[in-house]
């Protein structure tokens, strides 16, 4: 792995982004709904439009625009919400604060329940504790986000039940147990699909390794099957495992703007939803792309990681 | 296609499948009430003999809205996909049959695209356009393309270094017949395959912009929008949330199922010479 | 090693065994008899679909979970594998009986240290620790011929070549002085030079060490230069077995005499007579170069790294009317290249002058040019499209050249199958529903539905079986000869080459390296590259006083 590579993929990325900021930026210009009119409603006079437009620099052609808005957001002005009239970065940031919480806690979940599933289903294919795998996985990647989330509430949130609170968040910093109380369901509803995802993918991983020819002829030298599945299956089946993980953030980026929204997870995905509904342009772009950051960074994350795992790819 | 009852995924999906296709079809006959009308005296209630699988807030019967629901859910599924697959399947075919760099170009701009999650991309464009069952189906078939662009690419690609294009080139075939005959009849399965696991995603994605009120509007009986409307009084009565959403699973699932299957009986792996 | 020297290493008696399937049952091996005695190499001969690697899979104990072993023993120097429990059988495994696959490209552990996985087997059976484990390694390397033995423990299985990786394989093999030692087409998946030179290696090991082998193969003249006995097997039988001398000089079955006429030998010519010399040549390549990989330079900013590979480079030679000249060479040595150059679907700079027209450049290639010259595939199952009928696809060439009126068409498929020895009841079927040499007939009667001047073989033989392979060569020279079409014919089979050919041109490395006629391929003065690959080449042994030279 050069210099010359790690330069490449992050040229890549940069240029992934790019073209994510336009796209977002296009869908704004392109579709109807000018964003004076989002803003004054649609009994704004012709004169309060224009004032509007002119103040917030409408008129000036698109290319002018979008390079203003990309130079100020390379210099960190993310522009000042239209509504709340606070900058965007910094409503960003502590949003982003907190859906990383939630993530990383439905990632860390994930990994440790999901990975050694699907192995164990690739182990033992065809038995019943493969078909049960892969039953509860087909189920999990069959229930929407937000059918899971009502339904863990219905159930375990319930005054009736109570075990668990049916949203809001608590610092851990403040509170730990309270935390942990709170980020319980909304994790859980991440989890579910995740979950089922991973360990399908593990699983036709690990099986398509488990069938190759060097397992084949690992087990001909004579090699207890346990050293061969630590030796030789395992490290194979890992790298592309791992790409898929990196591929599921995406997914994962989805949920969590449903899962935030229901249990009123102050996150970048609940003040998505708000700022969709009150039409606050910079505050849309801003977590659009940062969303899109946080998917692109992965993906390259995870090649790095792959490259470091894979002999191929690091001598190529 | 028989292969495709033979496995228990296949005939479990087909037979969720067919089911979801009889609600589709035969729902609003076979609904015992009308699904709009209200009867307050039974509301919220569980499964009786009068109401099979309980009433609302409204007292509106959950079975008659389910079977009409069937409709708006499944064919939003169904229309979103099908956009998405024509349209990115014309995009990844060009981009596979012309190669070089307007392929290369091509491929760039849908990874930037695909680097926006589906639901993400979703939202911006039903908030652009309006709320509304029309605007959020164009909105997921539109996120859809760049997805399906790329497996229609990659599979012309396999395709187009297959010996028999390769024959019908040097045989100076003109292009027509070279993509209309010995191409796409070749790659459609791919597509295919792929297009119908999408529908499950399609169909959660429309029911989900029915819960966050983006999707259809009330009083319609999209099954996301029954979870929406009844959370608020979902302890009283779980069975108001619980008969749509798991009714959006089932079909899902009867998808996603039938879709792997479908996979695995083109799997050339299988077919025992 | 067993103590007692007059059993035999490996002895299989009675064995039968059936796969069984959702579409019924198989009997992959009906009723086997088979010895191997110590220090000797038996050669097992069969076809694709004889039961050859079953019986393989049997005797290492790793069977599918579908097998079921009917009756028989399969005695280990004299212990019957049948008996043992699965710990015993992963004792035996790797240490009394070991397997050389045929791949090694698969079948090696692609992010394991070639080192790791040859010091494996001997932590394992041989109780050594780590580092002691590491040197025994690097010495079983030099005892196969790799240079710098140490360095190649080292190394992972994509920075060695395909002969170095063998020999790795080898190396595991022979590393805990087995009783047996599988080998499994050892060499097919290598090119002609590395293979004469894992066959060297594998008799002197065997010199060396007195191992047993059983050396699986399809090809008939490789087994008879290096198994001392031989067993033919087919349909899951033995038909045949004995010392080789005896069964390749006097084979009292019908299927090994078939087999055995099957082989090409270079002193049996088949092709048509030379062309007049005189004759004006129908094809001249002049200074072809091609060039893989070139991009334009905007592509190059987005995919730095993609080399650049000459895959021809000022390869010049003609080709005369109904002439067959053969273009051998290994792989990579660019004889596909020339052949998609002068199908048209290669670029290429250089003029290629055909039937009076010249043409620089594959766009020049026009409609006449096309129609004149055919390709046939290697791949028969990748030549055909499954989607269509055979008639659709024989049909093509008719309609689009316009060689016959539209209603004489499907007279015209029936008669294109008839001379290819096809049933016309063919025609309605798809081309999953035909066995491999039944697709290349079809995809060598599509060819000659265009009536062309010339026709390129692509290694039309190298995907099928022996005896399918010599009826397809009979049924291209009989076309050939009714027809009077030249035909370029690519291969690396130099025993079929020399049957075939009028003239041979060797190309190594994109370069023509030679060119000469069919009869002067022994001389002395061909280029050294070619007595190189004519020396490699196992032909079948002529067995004279029942001695194998």
């Amino acid at each position: 792995m050069t210099p010359g590579y790690l330069a490449r993929r992050l040229a890549a990325v940069l240029l992934v982004l790019l073209v994510v900021s336009f796209a977002v930026f296009a869908i704004t210009m392109i579709l109807p709904g000018n964003a004076a009119v989002m803003i004054l409603g649609e009994y704004a006079t012709p004169d309060q439009l224009a004032a509007v437009s002119e103040r917030l620099g409408l008129n000036r052609p698109w290319s002018v625009q979008y390079l203003d808005w990309l130079g100020g957001m390379l210099q960190g002005d993310w522009g000042m919400s239209l509504r709340l009239s606070l900058p965007v970065a910094g409503l960003i940031a502590s949003a982003f604060a907190n859906s990383a919480m939630l993530a990383a806690t439905a990632l860390v979940t994930v990994t440790v329940i999901a990975i050694p599933l699907g192995i164990a289903a690739a182990v033992k294919r065809g038995t019943r504790a493969d078909l049960a795998i892969g039953l509860l996985a087909y189920i999990g990647t069959s229930m929407p986000e937000f059918v899971t989330a009502t339904l863990l509430i219905v159930f375990l949130a319930g005054p009736e039940s109570g075990l668990f609170p049916a949203g809001g968040f608590v610092s851990p910093l403040e509170d730990f147990w309270g935390f942990v109380a709170h980020v319980m369901l909304p994790a859980g509803t991440l989890s579910l699909v995740l979950t089922a995802h991973i360990a399908r993918q593990t699983r036709s991983e690990m099986a398509d390794v488990l069938a190759s020819d060097y397992v084949r002829a690992a087990r001909l030298k004579g090699l207890a099957e346990r050293a061969v599945l630590r030796r030789h299956a395992l490290p194979n089946a890992l790298a592309p495992t791992i790409a898929v993980i990196s591929l599921d953030i995406g997914y994962l980026l989805g949920g969590i703007i449903v899962v935030e929204e229901i249990f009123a997870w102050p996150g970048l995905g609940r003040l998505l939803i708000y700022a969709l509904e009150n039409r606050d342009l910079p505050v849309i772009m801003g977590v659009t792309l940062v969303l899109a950051m946080v998917y692109a960074t992965s993906n390259l994350i995870s090649d790095l990681v792959i490259a470091m795992i894979d002999p191929r790819v690091r001598y190529a | 296609m028989r292969d495709l009852l033979r496995s228990p995924a296949g005939l479990v999906g087909t037979c969720l499948l067919l089911l979801v296709g009889a609600m589709m079809v035969l729902g609003p006959l076979l609904a015992p009430y009308d699904p709009q009308s209200f009867h307050p005296r039974a509301r919220l209630q569980g499964p009786s003999l009068a109401h099979l699988l309980g009433t609302d807030q409204f007292g509106r019967d959950l079975l008659s809205r389910l079977l009409h629901g069937a409709r708006n859910t499944v064919a939003f599924g169904l229309g979103a996909t099908a956009l998405g697959v024509i349209i990115g399947s014309i995009i990844g075919v060009t981009a596979g049959v012309i190669g070089g760099w307007i392929d290369s170009a091509i491929m760039r701009v849908l990874d930037g695209l695909l680097a926006v999650p589906d639901l993400l991309f979703t939202l911006l464009i039903v908030t652009m356009l309006g709320a509304g069952m029309g605007y959020a189906m164009l909105a997921v078939s539109v996120a859809f393309t760049p997805g399906m662009a790329r497996i229609a690419r990659s599979a012309v690609l396999s395709i187009r270094t297959r010996e028999y294009v390769l024959a019908a080139i040097a045989r100076g075939e003109s292009w027509g017949w070279i993509i209309g005959r010995e191409v796409l009849p070749n790659a459609i399965g791919p597509i295919v395959v792929e297009a119908t696991i999408r529908v499950s995603f399609a169909m959660m994605i429309g029911a989900t912009l029915g819960f966050l009120g983006l999707g259809a509007q009330p009083p319609s009986t999209e099954w996301g929008l029954m979870v929406a409307e009844a959370r608020q009084f979902m302890f009283r009565s779980p069975w108001c949330v619980a008969v749509p959403g798991v009714a959006i699973a089932l079909a899902a699932l009867g998808f996603n199922l039938f879709g792997d299957a479908l996979r695995d009986s083109f799997d050339p792996r299988r077919r025992l010479r | 090693m067993s103590a007692d020297a007059d059993t035999s290493a490996l002895d299989v008696q009675g064995y039968s065994l059936r796969y069984r399937s959702a579409d019924g049952q198989f009997d992959a091996l009906k009723s086997i008899d088979l010895t191997v005695r110590r220090g000797r190499t038996l050669g097992l001969v069969g076809e694709s679909g004889s039961g050859k690697t079953s019986l393989a899979w049997a005797i290492m104990r790793y069977l599918p979970a579908n097998a079921q072993e009917l009756s028989g023993t399969l005695l280990l120097a004299g212990e019957d594998l049948r008996t043992k429990t699965t710990r015993q059988i992963l004792e035996i495994r790797g240490a009394r009986v070991s397997m050389v696959f045929q791949d090694p490209s698969t079948s090696l552990n692609p992010i394991m240290r070639l080192g790791d996985q040859l010091a494996e087997v001997l932590i394992r059976h041989r109780g050594l620790s780590a580092r002691a484990a590491f040197e025994e390694g690097t010495a079983l390397l030099a005892r196969t011929g790799i240079r710098s033995p140490a360095e190649m423990m080292r190394r992972y299985p994509h920075q060695a070549s395909g002969g170095e990786k063998q020999r790795v394989v080898i190396a595991t093999a022979i590393a805990c002085n087995p009783d047996l030692i599988i080998f499994d087409e050892p060499t097919t998946a290598l090119d002609i030079v590395t293979a004469r030179q894992i066959l060297d290696l594998f008799t002197t090991l065997r010199e060396e060490t007195g191992v047993a082998a059983l050396y699986i193969s399809h090809d008939l003249g490789l087994v008879s230069r290096i198994a001392h006995e031989v067993a033919v097997i087919h349909q899951g039988e033995i038909v045949e077995q004995g010392p080789c001398a005896e069964v390749f000089r006097a084979p009292r079955r019908a299927y090994t005499r078939a087999l055995l006429a099957a082989v090409p030998d270079p002193a049996h010519r088949i092709g048509t007579p030379p062309p007049d010399p005189a004759t004006p040549p129908l094809l001249t390549l002049a200074n072809i170069n091609v060039r893989y990989g070139e991009l334009p330079w905007l592509l190059r900013l987005l995919r730095p790294g993609q080399a650049v590979v000459q895959g021809a480079r000022n390869v010049s030679f003609d080709v005369r009317p109904g002439e067959l000249v053969g273009v051998v060479g290994e792989s990579g040595s660019g004889k596909s290249t020339i052949a998609k150059v002068l199908a048209g679907l290669q670029e290429f700079s250089g003029s290629v002058a055909f039937a009076g027209q010249r043409y620089q450049g594959r766009r020049a290639f026009d409609r006449a040019y096309r129609h004149a010259v055919q390709i046939v595939f290697q791949n028969p199952d990748a030549s055909l499209n499954p989607r269509q009928t055979v008639a659709t696809i024989l049909s093509r060439p008719l309609k689009l050249y316009g060689t016959v009126p539209p209603l004489r068409i499907p007279a015209r498929i029936a008669e294109l199958l008839a001379r290819v020895r096809l049933p016309a009841q063919f025609a309605a079927r798809y081309p999953h529903q035909l066995s491999g040499g039944e697709k290349q007939r079809v995809a060598i009667a599509r060819a000659f539905a265009a009536e062309p001047k010339l026709v390129i073989c692509d290694e039309i033989t190298s995907s099928l079986d022996v005896s399918v392979q010599a009826s397809v060569a009979e049924l291209l020279v009989e076309l050939q000869r009714e027809t009077g079409t030249a035909c370029v014919f690519i291969t690396h089979d130099l025993n079929l080459v020399r049957q075939l050919a009028h003239r041979i041109a060797v190309m190594q490395h994109g370069e023509l390296v030679d060119l000469f006629d069919t009869a002067d391929a022994t001389l002395p003065d061909r280029a050294a590259y070619t007595r190189t690959l004519l020396d490699a080449v196992p032909t079948l042994a002529r067995i004279e006083n029942g001695v194998v030279p």
